[in-house]
């Protein structure tokens, strides 16, 4: 190992800087060109272009408005979830790690289109079931509005937020609590001075992470915002080069470039912040756990909101879609809609040619854009955790570089790479940038599984007679098995599903399931898109179920072979 | 077996410094013993045992376990660890998480393609030393830290090595399984007869279990020998005071007589052992353990090694007292009976053996 060690890390440097870098060097360069065919001509135009533009600013109003709304709306719902789990005895605990985890399988933008059905203006399920029963001329809600729009992200920014909050709730040291209490505060005084303030910086954080993930999101603001015509910077990207006749590639980069800035700009305001919310670790022995606060009546109509969304996170989406993907047209459920049923919506997508090719691009791009990841992350992994030497580290920030940036920013970026090289329109620029975006998706699980291998483990097998490749058979690899189960699965989920490169680097051709689903979408086709949807629910999971089995498998095959 | 070491170098770099973790080492461990490592953190031992057992190269040297170089730079000889035959049980005790207790304790006969049965056999057998047995299914994980050193004892023992190796095996234990490891391990040493090298920095694991110590010191061998030789007859400064509390008194050789050597200190005229090479007018180290000193009754006077002192300080440690006592401007440390009557304070009369106060020439 130890002459490829010294080779290895300025090759993956190479490797990964070249994936990451290249998108977003050339959204640069991009910006200042007159267009993707004049490239390196120095020009302000595009600049002066896209922010003289007399509709930007509501474009700035609306992603602020959209972006800090859905913060709002994730955090609060995320500290009301983390404090009743870790401070009262709320009932069926499990469900909040449902909520913390489950949510992140579904598609953002099968979400998002089942909130459409629910609540759209002129057939959402519910608008008509209330105009039913209560006779009115018009839909109570409309979807298509950035209240809309809010609710929706802050619901699936839900899990992300409650992740970075209960463990800060969890590590609150409540003796500070009970000081407050003893001095002589109100139960209410020690929530306003102790108990929130002690917890700032990681409400903080989960706000501001919230403003990155909205601020990236584009199937929210694509499905929700464009019927209802309110335009964030992402969808104003997708216009520019997706919609009209001619793509300035040029303008996109442009605005992508404030997009980015703010990315850039949150994310060291994230990271002052956690560094800061170390600051306030306070010591305290533990082992002792204070009492849960007794909820007493409360307990029950508490539980009863938790559960409402828990189904709304994550029942109600997949019901929603199987039940549009059945009935011909929109229909509020009864039994004349059941009996209506049928597999017609199903039948048209199998005939549909593009549908087809999309469900063969989006299948190959899991299975071997996750492996190829994997394979990279595994050596990206075992620099960042083995060699440990400052060019590991400098290796390490790489890898993290485009997958903090809006995804349709870095597809700009790359398109204004690929369209310079044969790759441009192929599978393959789709695979690249897909493992160069979602690179820590692989190297999170796996610098997690070279890090519990101690070189004693190894070095142990040596002295116990086992040789080189003994060692890695018998050892190494077997530990790490875990580590790449986790990591393909994490990949393949995300590539099967991926839409926000896609929108701009897939092509006739190219087409995948999440841009197709868009454009079914665009044309109010929701039954094809409800079976479409499902069908990629379903090779999501049955990826996952299948790496799963053959992890099992190759973790047993250890103890068959003694 | 027996393992020689001939002047065996190693360099470390550490941020552009060179650092010398072994500077010529020679030293030969004999067959069957016991024979310990013993020194501060970073004074070479751990890189010695490593480069014995393979996994460091020296920059120079030779290495022979048995009849076979297994090291030899100018021979250009290297022999990988897997093929030296050795054991090891590491400080970390290097379980595998993966493997059952079972496979962790068969993994090196399976590495040698024995046949199954008698691997099952001989692993039953050595689960049956170590008492481990019923754990077989066990996956190692789930064992306390006690169990988990027996695991790694196993796997090192399953294979009857000729040598086995340890590298601060009981660090990680807590004092008192710490205490009774130490114990089972030198009854199982003791049943085996088999040559141990044992790396530790703990002078009471060092003098309980070894047959013979190696202290060791910035990379550098400074004094083998015999646990008590050590401990009760040391010949170096350093030594004596890494071996236990001693009391360092500098003096001058006044006189050499038939049994003792007289020496004229900072607390008075002292007769203490012959030492070797000691010269009238020579300057030297005394070395006096503080369980040696005693406290007498009445002022002392007129019998010889009688000293006056003021107790500085009394610490009740339960078995005794650990008191400081400034005799003309010198500190000792002396421990006192827990019985004895004396307070902080006092001006009390101290006597010791010449017979425990030796020399140190180094």
């Amino acid at each position: 190992m130890l002459n490829t060690r010294t080779a290895l890390t300025p090759s993956l440097i190479a490797i990964v800087g070249f994936m990451t870098v290249c998108p977003v060097v050339m959204l640069l360069f991009g910006s200042f060109s007159e267009g993707i065919g004049a490239f390196g001509t120095f020009t302000l135009k595009k600049y002066i272009q896209s922010y003289t533009d007399p509709e930007f600013a509501s474009i700035i109003f609306n992603t602020v408005i959209f972006t800090i709304g859905s913060a709002f709306v994730a955090t609060l719902l995320a500290l009301f979830l983390a404090y009743l789990n870790t401070r009262t005895n709320i009932p069926f605990k499990f469900l909040f790690r449902i909520i913390s985890i489950i949510p992140m399988m579904i598609p953002h933008i099968l979400f998002s289109v089942s909130w459409v059905l629910l609540l759209n203006p002129s057939n959402g399920l519910i608008n008509l079931f209330l105009r039913q029963i209560l006779s009115l001329e018009n839909s109570p809600f409309n979807i298509y509005s950035l209240g809309g729009m809010i609710l929706v992200e802050g619901l699936l920014d839900l899990p992300i937020a409650y992740l970075i909050l209960a463990p800060a709730m969890a590590a609150f040291d409540v003796s500070l609590e009970e000081s407050s209490k003893v001095s002589g505060a109100s139960n209410l005084r020690t929530l306003t001075r102790v108990t929130l303030p002690v917890l700032r910086p990681a409400i903080l954080a989960s706000f501001i992470l919230v403003i990155v993930r909205s601020l990236a999101s584009f199937a929210v603001p694509s499905i929700i915002g464009m019927p209802g015509r309110i335009y964030v910077l992402a969808t104003h990207i997708y216009r520019i080069i997706a919609t009209g006749f001619a793509a300035d590639f040029g303008m996109a980069a442009a605005v992508g470039m404030s997009a980015l800035a703010a990315s850039i700009t949150l994310i060291y305001l994230y990271r002052y912040l956690t560094s800061e919310s170390e600051k306030y670790v306070t010591i305290s022995s533990r082992g002792y756990r204070p009492a849960l606060i007794e909820l007493k009546n409360a307990k029950y109509p508490l539980f009863g909101i938790v559960a409402l969304l828990s189904f709304v996170l994550i029942l109600l989406p997949v019901l929603v879609l199987f039940y549009t993907s059945l009935v011909p047209y929109s229909m509020v459920p009864s039994a004349k809609a059941f009996s209506m049923m049928n597999g017609k919506h199903w039948l048209a997508v199998l005939k549909d040619p593009i549908s087809l090719l999309s469900l063969k691009n989006s299948v190959f791009l899991g299975i071997v854009g996750a492996s190829l990841g994997v394979i990279l992350s595994i050596f990206v992994s075992y620099v960042i955790v083995k060699v440990r030497t400052p060019a590991a580290g400098v290796l390490e920030s790489l890898s993290f570089l485009s997958f903090s940036f809006p995804g349709i920013v870095i597809g700009v970026g790359f398109m204004w790479f690929f369209v310079r090289t044969p790759l441009y329109a192929t599978i393959w620029s789709l695979l690249i940038g897909y493992i160069a975006t979602y690179l820590p998706y692989g190297i999170r699980p796996l610098t997690s599984a070279f890090i519990q291998i101690h070189s004693h483990l190894e070095e142990s097998s040596r002295v116990c007679g086992g040789g080189t490749f003994y060692t890695l058979r018998r050892i190494v690899i077997p530990l790490l098995i875990p580590g790449v189960v986790s990591g393909w699965i994490l990949m393949a989920t995300m590539f099967v599903r991926e839409l926000t490169l896609s929108v701009v680097l897939s092509r006739p051709g190219t087409e995948v399931l999440a841009v197709q689903i868009l454009r079914f979408a665009e044309d109010g086709l929701w039954g094809k898109l409800s079976a479409l949807g499902i069908m990629m629910i379903f090779i999501s999971s049955t990826l996952v179920v299948i790496a799963s089995l053959i992890g099992i498998k190759l973790t047993n095959v250890e103890e068959e072979s003694r | 077996m027996e393992i020689r070491i001939n002047s065996v170098s190693k360099d470390f770099f550490s941020e552009g410094k060179k650092i010398k973790a072994l500077s010529n080492v020679d030293l030969t461990i004999p067959a069957n013993q016991i024979f310990t490592l013993l020194g501060p953190s970073g004074c070479g031992k751990t890189t010695l045992l490593r480069c014995v057992v393979g996994l460091e190269t020296p920059d120079s040297g030779e290495i022979t376990i048995g009849e076979e170089i297994v090291w030899s730079k100018e021979k250009n000889i290297f022999v990988p660890p897997e093929k030296r035959g050795l054991s090891m049980v590491f400080q970390t005790y290097a379980i595998w998480p993966h493997m059952t207790v079972f496979d962790n304790v068969a993994y090196p006969l399976q590495t040698r393609k024995e046949a199954k049965d008698e691997i099952r056999a001989k692993v039953d057998k050595t689960l049956r030393f170590v008492q481990l047995e019923g754990f077989e299914n066990r996956p190692a994980t789930k064992l306390s830290g006690g169990q988990q050193q027996r695991v790694a004892l196993a796997r090192a023992l399953v294979p009857e090595p000729k040598v086995i190796l340890f590298d601060e095996p009981l660090s990680n234990l807590d004092a008192k399984l710490r205490e009774e490891t130490r114990k089972e391990l030198r009854s199982f040493l003791n049943e085996l007869k088999i040559t141990a090298v044992y790396v530790t920095h703990d002078r009471i694991e060092a003098l309980s279990l070894s047959d013979t110590i190696a202290v060791m010191m910035d990379g550098r061998l400074v004094e083998i020998g015999t646990p008590k030789k050590i401990y009760f007859d040391s010949d170096h400064r350093f030594v004596a005071d890494f071996i236990g509390q001693a009391n360092l008194i500098n003096g001058k050789v006044v006189a050499i007589e038939d049994s003792y050597t007289i020496v004229d200190s900072s607390i008075g005229t002292i007769a203490c052992q012959k030492g070797p090479d000691t010269l009238v007018g020579n300057g030297v180290t005394l070395c006096i353990r503080p369980e040696f000193i005693k406290v007498i009754e009445g002022d002392g006077s007129g019998g010889s090694n009688i000293f006056r002192g003021r107790v500085e300080s009394l610490l009740f440690v339960g078995d005794a007292y650990e008191g400081e006592i400034i005799v003309a401007d010198t500190r000792l440390i002396v421990r006192i009976e827990p019985t004895a009557i004396v307070e902080e304070g006092d001006e009390i009369a101290l006597s010791f053996d010449p017979d425990h106060c030796f020399v140190l020439s180094k």
